[in-house]
């Protein structure tokens, strides 16, 4: 037996490569993106704990300050108290606040500034140039903010202390941060000594002290002793191990949604994967089946044929899957390369391999490749040995045998995924409502998916009725192929459905969701420009706004202000702008009655407080007294805020009364360079940038894309293993085919013809999986942004039909691709040793 | 129709000069063809006849521009087709040459109809409806038309692949061992068809077949062995022929 087996196996050595690197790209898929996974995680991890380095001890305020007034911090007394405790080897305090730093261009920016430990082990990030400060006038600065903000070592550095107050620094070093919610959220980052950083906001405590212990001490002995110099009350104690258990805890909750992003492409990868092992096995054995039925002729019983079939696929599902295996390590390296080409960061190539991705891989290689084997065989020995040598070598099945089986799956499907989609819709919360209606969607792919042999016969008549009118016989003989075999044609065209299905959703979704926040914009921005402040909690000078109007490209301008209450946040707008630059649309009251005291509050607000026209709301602001301000409209349509109000009623809350909070600028009509205008202005003030509605957009759309582009090309892998798994299929077939393929071209097909006709055969396989897809993933894009929208916002599908034509090129461009080899190969074989084939 | 069957024994339809066709190289080389010359009478049924390996599947081949010749010239109705390049050779055959073989003649994935109306389709040529239905009534397929090869018994295939090969009407049909996978009655309605084919219709017919019964069939019997020509018997009974054959094997 043993001899047939490797017989077997050198005799159909392409057939073998083929099936070899249909199951090795797919665990490299798999095992890509599980890599992929652990290593961010791994990686977060590394850079979180970087916070908990060399920490021994950890004292945070815990939250109940033993006074209301008093702000919760750690007092310099208390500090002291814990450097003085035995074993304390150093100690210093963690802190930060946002500060505006003056760039190159004189521009503000909101920075985060920390204290730097006065023992440098205690800091949480690794020096690049330089020194650290070691004088209370100099500095140092992220990696990131030095080239952003151009700055270099030895030149002077500005931060705005209180009341604008300039504070100039000598550059002396650069660090590189590791990653925590501040690296991560993009903000520029500023390094000072403990009393330089303190004297930007004396009053100031911190709000935890980290320490190290001195040789000779353990960490228990340590944190006992620091209890015992400053007492329990009003503080959480920690040792560094439990710091950093700590600090991990909230880095798997951190990754948790990034992993579950890159398991359910991991899922996906491996349905698409064993979609087209399970695929190209099943066509090879019942290829095989007159061989195994002669086998079983000669005398090998059922058991020996079977068990041959089973050892020759465990041998190369295993084989392949080790290739696999590296192959996906590769990938995954690879991919990170692109995810840190997208921040300036740079980081390490880590590729950690757990147990499960090991576990995965070969389930997907070897147990997908033995089960794809094995089915058929089982099938191809149940019947008689004569007859199924009798068999045509086509492997076609009817699929009307199992089509009630079928049927009543895909309606379980399709009714639990109506449902998901139905309740999902329903659901006021959106991330909730997002789950349940996305869950829905994937039930209804699954049923399609179930469905699929059914579909091929009406959606290959439709499909090909053009390239049949167009091209003629080569393309009628070529849809006649992509409909032979609904089964194998669902199959091989499921994996590019799948993958297109996910990527048009998303695509869609995104894009619905960019037109709706550009739409957003726009209501915010009615005017040509809008200047804010760059720094957050600083509101823009009043002058600023006088400034403005008094400029002849001017027409009007119109400062606002913002009001914090408890439960909402009200816009405060001059009387005059409201019919001009502020245009809601009033469902109940009026506007006219706008005066000083009342309010007009968005229908949201309304609806969610329970307020009605004559109704008064309390705002309760952080500072100062409550107001009783009495609504006098319901407004909709401006997205500003909760609701607005005259600028003399914003002015009774005195955070309002400091500042404005943006300025709108609208021009004259006709004037060219606006920008130039109104930068003459706010140039000389640190604190404004002026922005454009459009600009806004674009900045936004940048942001989108990127996320997009980075599913695009995990998505992108499935679609390259789904698109090789048609190539796949059309190698075999033509394989299948020799003799009919040599009787065509006696008949008297040209080589081009033949080679015609696997094209447009391949591409109508490509384009049944991206056409029904296209539809899916639309539909499903729509029904997301339908479960997204509530009262609150509402999203507005959005199809990108550049973006989907893309698509659709590609996918015809690739199954050109696909079909090339094949093409090639059985244009070649000559007649005569074609029709000799058995 | 007596146009086309006056000139029966006086045209050549297919000749062949000198065919050599070598397989392989050096020691293994086998002279599948020898030195072959051998000519075909228009609208004659022509038996090539001999034992397994004789070089007969290899003769008839080479006459239909199947496979490319190591030496010597085929000519098909005037027209010299060895120095003929892919292009042309796929042309002539589609436009001037039909064939019948032994098995997997049709396509699985068309109908009867659509399988005999194939080679016309190729060579953008319209069907005569009027031959067309002559040649279906003749050969009894019109009650199945609509079906696919699956659906139809070996017989029925090959009486279709016989249908494909004539509607076009071509110079030349080359039919290589036609009954081979048939019971003798299914065998016997495909060979009566082509002998009326030629008796009838004026058509031109080769035929390669190892069975001395289908051989008799045909209004001449060329006789082959080890790649050359061993004799020939005209107006041939089973009787003769297989007397002839056993000459051969002595
Ligand atoms: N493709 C081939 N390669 C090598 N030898 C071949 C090939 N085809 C035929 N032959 C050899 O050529 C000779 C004639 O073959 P063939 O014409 O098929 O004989 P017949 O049809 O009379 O049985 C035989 O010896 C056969 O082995
Ligand atoms: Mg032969």
């Amino acid at each position: 037996m043993l001899r047939t087996i490797i017989a077997g196996l050198k005799a159909r050595t392409a057939r073998l490569v083929l099936s070899s690197v249909a199951i090795a790209l797919g665990v490299a898929f798999v095992t890509g993106t599980l890599v992929l996974g652990d290593a961010m995680t791994a990686s977060l991890r590394d850079e979180f704990a970087k916070g908990a380095r060399n920490v021994d001890v950890s004292v945070t305020v815990s939250g109940e300050s033993s006074s209301p007034d008093e702000i919760p911090g750690i007092t310099p007394e208390t500090l002291a108290k814990i450097r003085q405790a035995p074993g304390v080897a150093a100690a210093d305090p963690r802190d930060f606040q946002t500060v505006p730093l003056v760039a190159a261009n004189g521009k503000a920016k909101s920075a985060w500034a920390v204290p730097l430990a006065s023992n440098e082990k205690l800091n949480e990030f690794d020096l690049v140039d330089g020194r650290y400060p070691t004088k209370d006038d100099e500095i140092a600065v992220d990696k990131r903010t030095a080239s952003t903000s151009k700055l270099t070592i030895g030149q002077p550095v500005v931060l705005l202390g209180e009341g604008d107050q300039r504070h100039t620094y000598t550059l002396v070093g650069t660090y590189q941060q590791g990653t925590n919610q501040v690296s991560l959220s993009g903000y520029d980052h500023v390094g000072l000594t403990a009393a330089a950083f303190q004297a930007l906001e004396p009053e100031r405590p911190p709000y935890q002290v980290v320490a190290t212990a001195a040789a000779g001490f353990t960490q228990q002995q340590v944190v006992d002793n620091v209890r015992k110099a400053i007492g329990d009350s009003g503080f959480k104690i920690q040792s560094g191990e439990e710091l950093t258990r700590e600090t991990l805890e909230r880095v798997e909750q951190q990754s948790g949604e990034f992993t579950t992003v890159l398991l359910a492409f991991a899922i996906i990868a491996l349905v698409v994967a064993a979609m087209v092992i399970y695929n190209t096995f099943t066509i090879l054995v019942a290829q095989r089946t007159r061989e195994l039925a002669l086998m079983r002729c000669v005398g090998a019983s059922r058991a020996q044929v079977f068990r041959g079939v089973l050892a020759e696929a465990l041998v190369m599902g295993l084989a392949a899957s080790v290739i696999g295996l590296f192959g996906g390590i590769g990938v995954s390296a690879l991919l990170q390369r692109v995810i840190f080409s997208f921040g300036e960061g740079g980081g390490t190539v880590l590729l950690p391999v757990t147990a499960t991705t090991v576990a995965a891989s070969f389930a997907v290689g070897t147990l997908v490749t033995v089960l794809a084997a094995v089915l058929p065989a089982r099938k191809a020995t149940r019947v008689a040995p004569v007859a199924a040598l009798r068999s045509q070598p086509d492997s076609g099945e009817e699929v009307s045998r199992t089509s009630v089986v079928r049927v009543l799956t895909a309606v379980l499907f399709g009714v639990i995924g109506v449902g998901g989609i139905v309740f999902g819709m329903g659901i006021e919360d959106e991330d909730a409502a997002m789950f349940v209606s996305g869950a829905g969607t994937m039930a209804l792919l699954a049923a399609v998916l179930v469905l699929g042999p059914l579909l091929v016969g009406p959606v290959n008549r439709v499909l090909g009725a053009l390239p049949r009118a167009v091209l003629g016989v080569p393309a009628k003989l070529a849809s006649a192929n992509a409909g032979r075999n609904p089964k194998r044609t669902a199959a091989t065209t499921a994996a590019l459905m799948i993958g297109v299905t996910i990527v048009s959703l998303v695509t869609v979704v995104a894009n619905s969701a960019k037109e709706t926040a550009n739409a957003e914009i726009d209501q915010r921005m009615p005017a040509d420009y809008t200047v804010t402040s760059a720094v957050y909690g600083r509101p823009l000078p009043k002058e600023l706004a006088e400034q403005l109007a008094d400029v002849p490209e001017v027409d009007r301008v119109a400062p606002t202000t913002v009001v914090y209450g408890e439960r909402e946040y009200f816009t405060g707008v001059p009387r005059d702008a409201i019919g001009t630059l502020f245009r809601p649309t009033v469902t109940s009251g009026s506007l006219d009655d706008l005066g000083d005291g009342t309010v007009a509050v968005n229908a949201q607000y309304a609806k969610r407080q329970g307020v009605a026209v004559g109704q008064v709301v309390t705002v309760k602001p952080g500072q100062g007294q409550a107001q009783e301000l009495k609504v006098v409209a319901i407004v909709e349509g401006q997205r500003l805020s909760d609701g607005i109000m005259t600028m003399e009623t914003s002015s009774r809350f005195p955070q309002a009364a400091e500042g404005y909070e943006s300025i709108l600028v609208k021009l004259k009509d006709g004037v060219a360079n606006g920008r130039a205008a109104v930068e003459k202005v706010t140039d000389p003030s640190p604190l404004a940038v002026v922005d454009s509605a459009a600009e806004t957009k674009e900045q936004l759309n940048q942001q989108l894309n990127q996320v997009l582009g980075f599913i695009w090309a995990l998505i992108g892998l499935a679609v390259v293993i789904a698109l090789f798994g048609i190539a796949n299929t059309l190698t075999l077939s033509v394989l299948e085919r020799t003799r009919e393929s040599a009787l065509l071209r006696a008949l008297g097909l040209t080589k081009g013809q033949l080679r015609l006709m696997l094209v447009v055969e391949s591409v109508l396989m490509a384009l049944m999986g991206a056409a029904i897809g296209l539809l899916l993933g639309i539909g499903f894009g729509w029904v997301i942004t339908e479960a997204l929208s509530n009262d609150t916002i509402s999203v507005d599908l959005v199809v990108p039909f550049g973006q989907i034509g893309v698509m659709l090129a590609g996918a015809v461009v690739a199954a050109i691709l696909a079909a090339a080899l094949p093409a090639r190969r059985a244009a070649r074989t000559s007649v005569v040793a074609g029709m000799a084939e058995a | 129709m007596s146009a086309l069957v006056s000139d029966v024994g006086t045209r050549t339809a297919v000749a062949a000069a000198n065919l050599v066709k070598v397989y392989g190289k050096g020691d293994t080389a086998v002279r599948a063809l020898d030195g072959v010359s051998v000519e075909f009478a228009a609208g004659r049924f022509t038996a090539i006849m001999g034992p397994s390996g004789s070089g007969k599947s290899t003769l008839m081949h080479c006459l239909a521009g199947l496979d490319n010749v190591d030496g010597g010239s085929v000519n098909i109705g005037g027209t010299e087709i060895t120095s003929l390049g892919d292009k042309e050779l796929t042309r002539l055959r589609r436009d001037r040459v039909g064939f019948v073989f032994q098995a997997f003649n049709l396509l699985p994935t068309l109908t009867a109809e659509a399988n005999i109306l194939l080679g016309l389709e190729l060579a953008g040529r319209k069907p005569d409806r009027e031959w067309f239905d002559t040649i279906v009534d003749v050969l009894g397929l019109r009650d199945r038309l609509k079906h696919k090869p699956t659906e139809l018994s070996g017989g029925q295939q090959q009486r279709v692949a016989c249908a494909r090969a004539l509607v076009a009407r071509p110079d030349v049909v080359f039919a290589d061992e036609p009954t081979g996978n048939l019971d003798s009655r299914s065998g016997a309605e495909v060979l009566d068809f082509l002998r009326m084919s030629v008796r009838k219709l004026g058509q031109t017919v080769i035929m390669v077949t190892h069975d001395p019964v289908a051989a008799s069939y045909a209004d001449r019997v060329v006789l082959m062995a080890d790649g050359h020509l061993a004799g020939e018997i005209d107006n041939p009974t089973a009787d003769s022929v297989l007397s002839a054959l056993k000459h051969l094997g002595a």
